[in-house]
This record gives C-alpha cells, structure tokens and sequence, in this order.
C-alpha cells in the first residue's frame, strides 16, 4: 500500500498548476481573485482554455478527442483545479451527454455533436426530472410521438439547471405506454429554438436564477435526434449514473474549502467572531476534516481499483452520500463563522467587480446563499435516500 | 497509488484468517478468556512458531522486518477472533518499544525471546488520569544504569498477570521520561490483577522501590513511547474495523431470516437505512485506518501523531454507532451474553477506552489548532 | 523422489457465491480466491513425505488464470519447492486439465502425483483418474492414509461402510480425501521465502496441447433460500415435527 504519486503524475501534476498558476484567461482568473459568483461568459471562457490546452474532455477516449488520462491524473486535475478556485465546467455536455452520444449514438451524431460540445461551442441541459416524476424517474410523462421524419414532444421537465443558457436539451422522453414504465422511454437531443420550447425560471432559496422548467408544446424533433434504440433510454441513462463517478465526492472542492475556512480562523476579518477560541465550534470544524480525510481515501481506495482495472469495490457508493453531507456541513460552518454579517442580503457586490457600496467582510453575506442553494446537493442525482435504498439493495443484498 | 495487498500480505491474511477460523471460533474464544490464565499458552507457541511474533522485529534480532501496514492486515485478521492472547501487549507495545529504544544487547536478548514465544511482557506506560498523555506521567525513577528505583502507580496494565517482564514508563530526575525494564516477579510490586469487561486481562500496580534497569542509552524518550502508542492504536483500530465488519454481516445475515409482522425485519425501509448507515461507518473507517497505517508507516513523527489521533477518533466514533445499532437490530438477543455481537460490542466499547477516548482526540486536536 | 502436487485457485470456502445477474456464471467480482481446500491437503501430505525424508522434491503445478500465480505461492510457503503455472483461461474442463497435466508429467517425470479429489467450485472429482489413464499410471482415489515404502505406494481409502487399502508400483497418481490430513498455517518466514522460489509460466501452445471445448456451460442457478429455524417449546414438540414434518424419524 503506498499513496506516492509516480515521476510521470509528479511531473504532470506541475503542468497542471503551471496551467492554473500562469495560462487562465485573464478574465477568468480575474473574476476568481473577486470571488465573485457564476457567470455564464466566464465559465465559457475557461472551457475553452481547457480545450485550447487539449483538456477539456477529462472523462473522454482519446478518439473523440479525450485526455485519456488515468484516474490518477484525472484526481490530481481535480485536485488542482479546485486549490486554484477555477470555475466548475458545466457537466452537462461534457461528462454526461457527450458518454452517452459516443457510448450509444451513430457516428453522425458524433460528428455532429462531440467537436461543439468538447469545444464549449454548445451548451447542454438536462431534461430527466418532471413535476411529477423525481425519484421515481420512471413515471415520467413527458411524449414523443413519432410523426413521419419526426416526433412530436409534449410536456414538462423542471429543475433544469442553467436551461436558460443552454442551446440543446437530452431528455427522457416516453414513447412507449404499452411496456413497463422503464422500458416506454427514450433519449432524445432537442434544440432548445425549436418552436414550442419555453423557459421559465425557477427562484432558489439563494434568491438566483439557477433552475428552470422547460416546457414542450408540440415541439418538433427530427427523428435523427434519437440516440440508439426506441425504449432503450433508461438503459443509457443508467449506464452514465455508473460511467464517472470518481468525482461525485467533491473531495477537492471540500478540501479548499476547509482550508479557506481555517485561514479565516486564524485571521479573523473585522465584523467576524474568533470561533477559533470556541471549542464546540473547533470540535465541528475538526470533525469534518476528519470526515473528509476518510472519504478522501475513500475516493482513492476507488481511484486506485479502477487504475488496476477492477471494479470498484461497495465503498463507491457511500462517495454521494458521504460527500455531499460534508459540502453541507462546511456550509454550516461558514454560515457561523459569519457571524452576523451573514444576514445582509446583497447578491449584487458577487456580481460584479469593484461593487460599490460593499459590506464587508466580503465572504460573509454570500455564506447563508450558499447553505440555501446547497440543500440541493443531498436531493439531486438520486437524493441520499434514494442512494441509501440503492445500498440496502445491491451491496447489502436486503 | 495502490491499496492492493501485496503477495506477502495476502498469504499472511489468508493464514491467519484459516487460523482463526479453523482454531478460533466463538466457544473457543470464551473458553481461553474464562480459563485461570485468561488465553491459551498453545496458540501462544503457534503464533511464535508461525512467525508472527517476530513480524514488526529488525531482522538483526530475528524479526522479520514488518511495517505498519503489515501489522495491520495481521490484526484485522485476529480481531475477527476477538482475540485475548496479549499480543498487542507483548509484540506491539513492549516489544516495539525495546526495538525503538533498547541498546543491541537488550534487543538481542529480549527480542529474541519474545520472537521465540518465551517471553511476556506488558507496557505500563500512561496512567488513569491521562491514558493517552505521556506528559502526566508521575511515577517516578530515580538513578540510571541498572540501579534504577521505580515508585508509583500504574493502573489498568493489559496483561500484566502473564508478563515475565515489564516495561514501565517514569518520570526521571531531570523531569524526562524515561523507560525501564522491570521483572514482574520482583520485590516491591504489589499487583491486582482483574478481568477486563472485553474477556481480557489487566492489573492496577503500584511500585514501591522497586528495582529496574533502563530501556537504552536515552532516558528522554517521549517521543518513541508516543510512536509505540501509534502503532497501537492502528493495531487495535484495524481489530475494530474487522469487528464492525463482522457485526454488520451479522446484522444483514440476521434480519435477513428474523420475521415480524410475517416479513423479514430487513424489509422495513427504516432498519435497511440503518444497516447502510452502519456500512458507511465500517467503510469510513477502513478508509481511515488505511490512512493511518500508511502514513505511520513512512516515518514523519508530527504526521503519524495526526494520524493516529484522527484514527482513534473516527474508530470511537464509527464503532460506537456500528455497535449499538447492531445490538438495537438483534433485538433482545443483542443483548445476550450467549450471542457473539453482544461481545463484539462490548470489545468494541473497551477499543474506544484504550490509548484516549474519541472525545480526549478531539478535544486535543482542537487544541493543538487553537495554539497553531 | 519428486513429487508433483496440482492445485486449482477456487473461491475461498468460507464466501458465499453469489451468481450473475443473467445466470450465465458465478460471478468472481473482488471474490477472495483460495487454494481448493483438498487440492491444500495434497500439499500438506507432500510436505508430509518431505519432512520425514522421503520425498526429495516437491513440484507443484495449477492450471489457471494468471492470478493462479496466488495459489502457487501459497503452495510454495507451505513447502513446496518449486511452482509451474500452465496460463490457461479458456477451456478447463477436466479432460484439457488433464491432459495438460499428463504433458507436465511427461516433462517432470514425478514418482507420485498427488491431488485433490476434486475442486469445490465445480465438484467434478474427475481430473486425478483422467490423468491416472492418460498416463497409464494406477491410480487411488479418496485417500486417507498413504504411506510409502519400497518403490510402493500402500493407501487407505475411505469407501461406502468402511476403508478399503490398495497397493500400487510408483509412478502413481493418488487423489485427497477430507481426513488425510490437517493442513498447517502458512508460516510468515516461509511465506517470506515463497517469493525467491521458482515460479514458471508454461501455457498450452508450449505444452503442444490444442484444447477444445466438449461441454458448454448453459446457466447457473443459487440454491433455493432456506427458510428459518424455528424454536420448540419441548421435546414431544422437536419428536413430532421430526415424524410428521422432516419425516426423518
């Protein structure tokens, strides 16, 4: 058992931080050293760093244009990419339609779709969750029905992060009553301008634009735009839940962010409390880090049965759960830690650089926003109880 | 990276787990822990004749060179068996403690025996009011050489009834700590020795005048007692995490086939989320003691302490929710004294006690924090 | 006298085998492998007749996947002195073994093959009496005793009702039973050495043996679910389910 990162990860995990530390585009790491909030050009713009750098298909094969790193290299991009705060890329083209247009597609469909997405030239939405289909994805209602060339959509999807951003939409769409609620669906791509598309947002808790419901009013979609078979979508689907998941920890990001917190701890703004002197609130700072050591060798326990080339072990499914409890608990964490500028409400001084008037200290009003927005993170992606029947079910046999 | 056993490690895992399985099973166990002298003396020569013994010794004085993690895939093997032979007393406490401080012909003669299986030993290190804090130490040695007087008292020594020898850690004039060899037979020992409530063996001892040599060259060897204290920790902590392993399969295995209701209990929504809680604990921790053992095991003191802390913690913490909810989900056999997992659990409730509680961890890394 | 021990790489005893969702196999997913328990017997007992001088070397060969390399090494640490690995995936059902087996023997010339009676993952007790004819060796199975004497080989077998002993000329070829022995614990220092033995990797193309495929496998299924136990309150309770339920008295 060893943890040491071989010459050849040594040294590539310099190109990374020379990457991170010298080659961002100016804008970019502007808006990092701000500290401000999503902003949609910014994180187009350093998706296209990436792929100018040949790094933006992280997950893919080499012949679609992939880094075809190890998971190695992969965990030590995560890691740096999350030390430098770097904008998240948007997962949605990149690590969850592009594996199922290259695993399941026909070879037009990869022409015509991998290039802009690896390119960050289109931006991609998901369309899986409905009013009334959330964690029974299953019953969702959402009909394609085949007309000549075409199918004829009709329906609602919601939750739909960043829609409004987006030029295309993959959804689950049912095409089949006649079979089990499963095997009647479909996967389709759709053009977000196709008539009958409509956007309306959805406010979070944080007070932001983040999520939409997409609404489908006899949308037309060419019959080209279905990936593999008729009734197979729920396969595909399922196949992409288990296709990457070395990232579903959020190790990296927890780790900066637990540092970060520290570094307020040991210098306290102006306008914040000195917790440090708190034991109670040490002694939960202290436990989270401990936490996240453990799931962190967790995630390296997976790591390191992939890069052999076997199957994860059970340990791979505890990653969401264990993860996202974490990402919550730091926000916890921060909310206390600002103290009482956690209350003022001024989403505007994250928006743009140099925002005048200010409250300072600057992190602290952005601390309870994020504690809302994040309550998503145990209920997204299958929520945690869903994840812990998945457990009870496949690894514990029950 | 790799987390793979290497061939060595498998071939010892698999011959100690046929050990236990073949040689070990639960009535065994209780018969050994309930006999006058609390284990067996045969599997004491067979684990000398197996090796294992000799497996964390330098070479030079007939060990065989182990390192944390090999300690650790051997322990997570006897743990399975809820072991009582003083293993951990002997070769990972006392034993490692010579090696870490002895001269060479200390090591040569003590190693030697206790990798031949003819010598016992126990560590009478920490003391009750601070069991995992060398600094509170307060009895006393005072001369050097061989003509050393020991006076105090230890309490809760594991294994001290069947130790030919003991190590003892003092206070030395020069407000050191030192350590010392003791003879357990020698005059001014008064000893009470007592079962434990995990079926093992400890005594309270207290030292009046009594005569002892120094362990090595050095009497300020703080920082080794802290060292040997690590490795006991990932010892004791990798029997833990084959414990808690244990108890869950026993759980899952049990509610499986347990009916109410004219259903298995497993059916129910709310016990399958508590056996997935107590699985995420059981592989957290394995996680943690990986992090452990391997980071003890290359060498930086500041890191290894870090580690071992963090390992003490989540084990206390993961075994106390793996333990109850084991018991809580066998119902009132759970609570049997015939039932295997009531003594896994009590095991595992003594593990948190030895070497610093889950909360003494915590309380000192938050200190060690708040003074950074 | 050499002696040439085979042993199969199996799922550990002591796991319980789930099988594939489709039914097609057992499904090996980070299963713990083991040496077939009576294949582990063959080799105590060649351990045995090299301790008390009469064996003077012990080869021991598997027939197996790459990582059947585990297995040997065992072997090795339990007293074996040196390992042959024919890396074989496809293909080994018991005849290809065997004659695999009899290609080895040709080579090694062993005055004694000792093996298991059979392996517990597919239960066939085949392989030892096709290598027995395809050698033209005598052979004797399910052995409970075997003593060597003499250029002889004298083994009590346990059979039906009682034990039956033969007597065969060297070379021979002699099968494990359950009770033969007790196999010793690896020792940790053994163990150590075990990697400095000899290990080496034939595969059938070397051998000059062309395996094909005589049966198919079509489906495994787990047994069915065994019900619970259930408490009595007395012993006329326990004489009457056992008359009127199991029907065993």
């Amino acid at each position: 058992m060893n943890i040491n990162f071989s010459e050849q990860e040594l040294a590539f995990q310099k190109e990374v931080q020379t990457f991170f530390r010298e080659e961002l585009p100016e804008v970019v790491q502007e808006h990092i050293n701000n500290g401000l909030a999503f902003n949609a050009d910014v994180t187009v713009a350093y998706q296209k760093a990436l792929y100018n750098k040949g790094w933006a298909g992280t997950n893919w094969p080499v012949e679609h244009g992939g880094t075809g790193w190890t998971s190695t290299q992969k965990y030590i991009f995560q890691t740096e990419m999350a030390k430098a705060k770097a904008p998240r890329q948007i997962p949605f083209g990149y690590s969850m339609v592009a594996p199922i247009i290259y695993t399941f597609g026909s070879e037009e469909q990869k022409q015509r779709f991998l290039p802009d997405i690896l390119s960050s030239k289109t931006w991609w939405c998901q369309g899986y969750s409905e009013p009334n289909a959330g964690s029974d994805l299953a019953g969702l209602k959402t009909r394609a029905v085949r007309d000549g060339d075409h199918y004829v959509v009709n329906g609602t999807k919601t939750w739909t992060t960043l829609g409004h951003h987006a030029d295309w939409i993959f959804c689950l769409v049912r095409t089949s009553e006649e079979d089990s609620k499963q095997k009647g669906i479909s996967f389709l791509l759709i053009d977000m301008k196709s008539e009958g598309v409509s956007v309306k947002p959805i406010i979070t808790l944080d007070g932001r634009r983040e999520v939409n419901e997409v609404a489908f009013q006899d949308v037309k979609v060419p019959v080209d735009n279905l990936i593999g078979e008729e009734g197979k979508g729920w396969t595909y689907a399922k196949v992409l839940l288990t296709h990457e998941r070395t990232n579903i920890a959020g190790v990296a990001v927890s780790k900066q962010r637990l540092e970060a917190l520290y570094d307020l701890l040991n210098a306290p703004p102006e306008g914040c409390p000195d917790l440090k002197q708190n034991s109670v609130f040490m002694g939960r700072v202290l436990q989270v880090e401990m936490e996240l050591k453990a799931l962190e060798f967790t995630d390296l326990r997976v790591l390191s049965s992939v890069s052999t080339g076997s199957a994860p072990g059970p340990e791979s499914s505890i990653l969401k759960i264990k993860g996202t409890e974490i990402q919550q608990a730091l926000d916890e964490l921060y909310v206390e830690m600002a103290g009482i500028y956690a209350l003022p409400f001024v989403p505007e001084q994250y928006d743009e650089a140099g925002f005048e008037p200010r409250i300072e200290p600057f992190f602290a009003p952005n601390a309870a926003p994020h504690y809302y927005n994040n309550r998503k993170v145990t209920i997204y992606g299958g929520s945690n109880e869903i994840q812990k029947n998945i457990i009870a079910k496949q690894v514990l046999g029950l | 990276m790799d987390f793979a056993l290497n061939d060595i490690q498998q071939m010892l895992q698999d011959s100690a787990d046929k050990f236990i399985h073949n040689k070990y099973d639960f009535e065994t166990r209780q018969k050994h822990s309930k006999s006058e002298l609390g284990y067996s003396e045969d599997n004491w020569q067979l684990f000398a004749e197996l090796g294992w013994l000799a497996l964390p010794f330098e070479e030079e004085f007939g060990g065989l060179d182990g390192n944390a993690t090999d300690v650790m895939v051997l322990m997570t093997e006897l743990g399975k068996g809820l072991l009582v032979e003083p293993y951990v007393s002997t070769v990972i406490m006392a034993g490692n403690a010579i090696q870490r401080c002895g001269t060479d012909e200390q090591k040569a003669e003590l190693i030697g025996s206790i990798v031949g299986g003819e010598l016992k030993l126990a560590f009478a290190a920490t003391e009750a009011q601070a069991p995992a804090d060398i600094k509170a130490i307060t009895t006393t040695a005072t001369g050097s050489g061989d003509s050393v007087k020991i006076n105090g008292k230890k309490s809760v020594v594991l294994h001290a009834a069947s130790a030919d020898k003991l190590i003892v850690a003092a206070r030395t004039d020069t407000d050191t700590i030192g350590l010392y060899i003791v003879d357990a037979s020698a005059e001014g020992i008064s000893a009470h020795h007592y079962p434990t409530n995990d079926g093992g063996r400890a005594s309270d001892l207290t030292f009046k005048d009594v005569n002892a040599t120094q362990l090595g060259d050095s009497n300020d060897v703080a920082a080794a007692i802290q060292a040997v204290l690590n490795d006991a920790v990932v010892a004791v902590s990798a029997e833990a995490v084959s414990l808690m392993d244990k108890m869950l399969n026993a759980t899952v295995e049990y509610t499986k086939v347990r009916k109410q209701f004219d259903v298995p209990i497993a059916k129910f929504q709310v016990l399958q989320h508590n056996m997935v809680d107590m699985f995420m604990e059981c592989e957290q921790a394995r996680s943690m003691l990986y992090y452990a053992a391997i980071t003890i095991g290359e060498g930086n003191a500041e890191a290894a302490n870090k580690a071992s802390q963090f390992l003490k913690w989540k084990v206390g913490q993961a075994a106390r929710l793996v333990g109850q909810t084991a018991v809580q989900l066998h119902g009132g056999m759970g609570v049997t004294d015939e039932l295997d997992v009531g003594h896994m659990f009590k095991r595992l409730t003594m593990i948190n006690t030895l070497f610093g509680s889950m909360d003494y961890h915590l309380d000192s890394l938050v200190k060690q924090r708040q003074a950074a | 006298m050499k002696v040439l021990v085979t042993v199969k790489r199996v799922i550990d005893y002591n796991v319980k085998i789930r099988v594939k969702p489709d039914g097609s196999d057992v499904d090996l997913t980070n299963v713990k492998m083991a040496i077939n328990p009576f294949c582990e017997i063959a080799v105590e007992e060649a351990v045995r007749l090299k301790e008390q001088g009469i064996a003077s070397e012990i080869v021991v060969v598997s027939i197996g996947p790459a990582n059947a390399q585990e297995q040997l090494r065992t072997a090795l640490a339990l007293g074996a002195d040196r390992a042959i690995l024919v890396e074989s995936e496809a293909n080994t059902e018991s005849l290809n073994v065997a004659k695999l087996l009899a290609k080895v023997v040709e080579q090694e010339q062993p005055s004694l093959v000792i093996m298991g009676k059979q392996a517990i993952d597919s239960d066939n007790n085949q392989t030892g009496q096709m290598l027995a004819a395809l050698c033209d060796m005598p052979q004797a199975t399910f052995a409970s005793e075997v003593r060597i004497a003499d250029d002889k080989v004298t083994v009590t077998r346990e059979i039906d009702g009682g034990l039956q002993t033969l007597a065969m000329p060297l070379p021979a070829v002699v099968t494990t039973d359950l009770r033969l022995n007790e196999p010793r614990f690896a020792k940790l220092p053994n163990i150590m050495k075990a990697k400095r033995k000899p290990l080496e990797t034939l595969t059938p193309e070397t051998l000059g043996v062309s395996l094909s495929a005589h049966t198919r496998l079509v489906s495994v299924a787990p047994p069915a679910q065994r019900s619970a136990g259930v408490k009595v309150a007395s012993v006329e309770e326990l004489v009457d389910k056992l008359k009127n339920e199991a029907k065993v008295i």
